[in-house]
């Protein structure tokens, strides 16, 4: 942890355009919970919907990726890295240093207003806010790590981890339910599945499962990520 | 007095080809940038990849019309159920179109050419609709040669062929016109695949929530136009209103031309976006 290195990623991260992008999300599902409750439909069985199609869906690996490449994809792509990592500074720290700056972003832009979307469609019934607010903050930085090491190993790394996201979680994972048990947000349902009773939730994965993976997967991507910015070669853009 | 030399070079006498021949040239080269031609392999995966999937269903298609004497896959549904790769496509491929000029500041290079701001942005939008073009009518075109070769029973379908194909080219122009004024607010191109994607998925993620919970409330009317928040249902919508297609949406959409309206009024919108960004661009 560095905090000189943590402050130059908060400050490109949220000085430039990319604020607008991390804000446009969060407002998105807060608007929509405020719609759904103005025409009336603010029952659980809306919210558990909202929250698992919208919220963990669609968001949170939408802010996963654009925190979690955002923190080095850019400085890797227009060469400024070089200067970090000419510094003495050991190169798993930045790392870990720039997943925390990651992480925390995706807590106080995805995990606090899942919260708040949840909290105004049902309120604190049966344990649904808390839960998908936890479930939000721990796949978040599952998301926040693995897309941090996409963004150290390939060049692609928004367009790669769309369509992980897109196919491989929505499309795939919608239809083959072995794919599910590989699958980050549907690990943050069980998560919140734990935590909530309600009878609207479901979930395929076991928690039994689902803990240990998000662990692993979130440590496992920190890990190789410092270990790839260690042997880490500077080439010309395409 | 300084003077400048004729150091004896030769001089260039060939023909000129003028502004079109420019602009046109431009519009080539990137339409094949887009698909990575020209560039690394590693550049020509992802549109090759994409363009791939999209052939799938046609592929699947034809095999059920000779194997079983059934349609497995519409004309007019094609762009619909494909959406995630068509707006993957146009997500990946957009900001290779615009970043890199802006990124690197050589549009004054461009314009001390025989090339208008008017123009570079016109080859740029062409070249993207093309490509997208490309991508949604190859598979229908296949589909429709193999549907005619297998010869199933009854006329074949070719008045829903032309009108998806139609349909085809005004999705391609909204897609593009949209895309590239996204992509072309960030110099960055990882923001801006992020940008364009978020947009899509947004759109695509909130249409069947808003519907669902307006629909169980009682607002049916209202419920119906929540499906044009999405640029290939609301095309979808206009094509159900030219050519008398079934919806490709779970619930109708709103009737009338005013679908058609809104798809004009929105490309209207990004190209005056585009316009707007490209002559501050242009000023720097």
């Amino acid at each position: 942890m560095n905090t000189v290195v943590a402050g130059i990623t908060y400050r490109a991260l949220l000085g430039r355009r990319r604020i607008v992008l991390l804000l446009l999300l969060p407002l998105a599902l807060i608007g929509l919970a405020v719609l759904l409750r103005i025409v009336g439909s603010a029952d659980q069985r809306t919210a558990v919907l909202l929250m698992e199609k919208f919220a963990i869906g669609t968001m949170l690996p939408l802010l996963g990726l654009i925190a979690g490449t955002g923190v080095i994809a850019p400085e890797i792509d227009d060469g400024t890295v070089i200067h970090l990592l000419s510094k003495p500074i050991s190169r798993p720290a930045i790392t870990r240093t720039k997943f925390l700056v990651a992480a925390s972003l995706l807590a106080l832009f995805a995990a606090v207003p899942t919260y708040v979307a949840a909290w105004l469609l049902v309120g604190n019934e049966d344990g649904l806010a808390p839960g998908f607010a936890l479930g939000a903050l721990v796949g978040g930085i599952a998301y926040a790590a693995v897309f941090l090491l996409l963004g150290v190993v390939t060049r692609h790394a928004v367009t790669i981890g769309i369509i992980y996201a897109l196919v491989w979680e929505s499309v795939v994972g919608g239809f083959v339910p072995g794919a599910q048990k590989f699958s980050i947000q549907y690990w943050a349902q069980t998560v919140a599945d734990q935590i909530s009773d309600s009878p609207f939730l479901t979930t395929q994965v076991t928690f039994g499962f689902a803990a240990p993976a998000l662990v692993v997967v979130t440590v496992g991507a920190v890990l190789w990520a410092g270990h790839r910015l260690r042997g880490f070669s500077l080439t010309g853009d395409e | 007095m300084s003077e400048i030399y004729d150091i004896g070079y030769r001089h260039y006498d060939g023909p000129r080809l003028g502004g079109g021949h420019a602009t046109r040239a431009l519009a080539v080269h990137s339409l094949r940038a887009i698909f990575g031609l020209g560039r690394t392999a590693r550049s020509k995966i992802m549109p090759f990849a994409l363009a791939t999937i999209m052939l799938v269903p046609a592929v699947v298609s034809i095999a059920a019309m000779a194997l079983i004497q059934q349609r497995a896959m519409t004309y007019s549904g094609y762009a619909v159920i494909m959406q995630a790769i068509v707006a993957i496509f146009l997500a990946s491929q957009a900001p290779t179109v615009v970043a890199p000029d802006l990124r690197f500041r050589v549009l004054p290079l461009y314009l001390s050419r025989p090339i208008t701001v008017t123009s570079y942005v016109a080859a740029k939008v062409a070249a993207m609709t093309a490509a997208l073009f490309l991508l949604l009518a190859v598979p229908l075109v296949l589909m429709y040669a193999g549907e005619l070769l297998i010869d199933l029973d009854g006329p074949p379908q070719t008045k829903e062929f032309l009108g998806a194909l139609s349909m085809s080219l005004v999705l391609a122009v909204l897609l593009a016109t949209f895309g590239l004024a996204l992509a072309s607010l960030t110099p960055r191109r990882g923001l801006g695949v992020a940008s364009v994607i978020a947009v899509y998925l947004l759109s695509t993620a909130s249409v069947p929530i808003i519907y669902s919970a307006l629909e169980m409330s009682g607002y049916h009317s209202a419920a119906s136009w929540a499906w044009l928040m999405n640029p290939f249902w609301l095309v979808d919508a206009v094509q159900v209103w030219l050519f008398d297609t079934p919806s490709h949406a779970e619930g109708a959409y709103p009737g009338g031309p005013l679908p058609a309206v809104i798809v004009v009024a929105l490309i209207g919108v990004a190209v005056a976006v585009l316009a707007a960004r490209y002559r501050k661009a242009a000023s720097r």
